[in-house]
C-alpha cells in the first residue's frame, strides 16, 4: 500500500515543475502545455484523495477538470492563431501592447 | 497486486512522470516537449490505474493524450516555427520563475503541520472500494447538473475558438 502522502508529494512536484515552466518559457504554446502539466498534477491529487477516502467523487472532479482543460486548450490555441496573424512568432516577449 | 509490486510500480511511475515533466519544460524543440508531455500523460494514466480510477485512466489516455495533445502537436506543426529552436528557451526573467517554484516548495514543506495533515481514511468495511459503476452512478445522479453544464462549457469553447481564430473580413 503506497501512502497517500507519496501521491500528494508527486502531485506537488509536478505542479511546481509546471509552475516554473509556465513562468519561464518564452513560447506561448509551451506555456499552455505547462498549464496542462499543472492540471494533471491536480488530477493526481483528486484521484489519490478519492482512493484514500474511499470516495468516487474525487474521480468525478478530475473528469470535470479534464473537460475544462479541453476547453482551455481550444480557446488558448485559438488566441495563439489570432496572435500569429499579426506578428511573426509565438514569443511572449513580442506582446508588449499593454506595457507602458 | 502484492504490496511490493504496487510500491515498485508507483515509484517507477512517479520517477518517470517527474523526469518527463522536467524534460518537457526544458527542451528547446517544441515537438520534443510535446512528446515528453505525452510520456507524462501516459505515466499519469498508470498512476490512475494504481489508485483504482480505471475510468479516469481511460479518459486520460483518450482525451488528454489522444485529443488535447494531438491538438497541440497539430498547432506546433501548423505554425511552423523554424526560429524557435535557435532562440533562447527561457525569458530573461527565469530566475524569478525558479524562485517562485522554490517558494512553492518551501510552502509545501509545511504539509505536516497540524490542521494541514491528510485526513484519516474511513473504516475499510463501511464503504465499498469505488469502481467504474459507482463513478457512473454518481456522475449521472448526483452530478447530473454539473455534467450538463460541462457540455455547455465545451460548446461555448468550440464557438469561442472559432470566433477568436476567424479571419476578420471587412465588408
Amino acid at each position: 500500500m503506497v501512502p497517500a502522502g507519496a501521491f500528494l508529494g508527486l502531485s506537488a512536484i509536478l505542479f511546481a515543475i509546471g509552475l516554473v515552466g509556465f513562468l519561464s518559457r518564452r513560447n506561448i504554446i509551451l506555456m499552455l502545455v505547462s498549464l496542462e502539466i499543472m492540471l494533471n498534477a491536480v488530477n493526481v491529487n483528486f484521484a489519490a484523495f478519492g482512493h484514500h477516502l474511499l470516495e468516487e467523487r474525487g474521480q468525478i472532479l478530475a473528469l470535470f477538470v479534464i473537460a475544462v482543460a479541453a476547453a482551455e486548450a481550444a480557446i488558448g490555441l485559438g488566441l495563439v492563431i489570432a496572435l500569429t496573424r499579426n506578428r511573426p512568432g509565438v514569443c511572449i516577449e513580442h506582446l508588449t501592447e499593454l506595457k507602458w | 497486486m502484492g504490496t511490493l509490486a504496487e510500491q515498485a510500480a508507483f515509484y517507477y511511475l512517479a520517477a518517470a512522470s517527474i523526469a518527463s515533466a522536467g524534460l518537457a519544460i526544458t527542451r528547446s524543440n517544441p515537438i520534443h516537449s510535446m512528446l515528453w508531455v505525452l510520456a507524462l500523460f501516459l505515466h499519469i494514466a498508470g498512476i490512475f490505474v494504481l489508485v483504482g480510477a480505471q475510468f479516469l485512466a481511460a479518459v486520460q489516455v483518450i482525451v488528454y493524450a489522444g485529443a488535447i495533445l494531438v491538438f497541440y502537436l497539430f498547432f506546433v506543426m501548423l505554425l511552423d516555427l523554424p526560429s524557435e529552436t535557435a532562440g533562447r528557451r527561457f525569458g530573461a526573467h527565469w530566475p524569478l520563475a525558479a524562485a517562485a517554484g522554490a517558494a512553492f516548495a518551501v510552502f509545501l514543506a509545511r504539509w505536516h503541520e497540524p490542521g494541514l495533515a491528510t485526513p484519516a481514511p474511513p473504516a475499510a468495511d463501511v464503504a465499498p472500494v469505488p469502481h467504474v459503476a459507482a463513478v457512473g452512478m454518481a456522475l449521472f445522479t448526483e452530478f447530473a447538473l454539473p455534467f450538463e453544464i460541462v457540455s455547455l462549457v465545451l460548446l461555448v469553447a468550440i464557438v469561442g475558438a472559432v470566433v477568436v481564430a476567424r479571419r476578420k473580413t471587412t465588408s
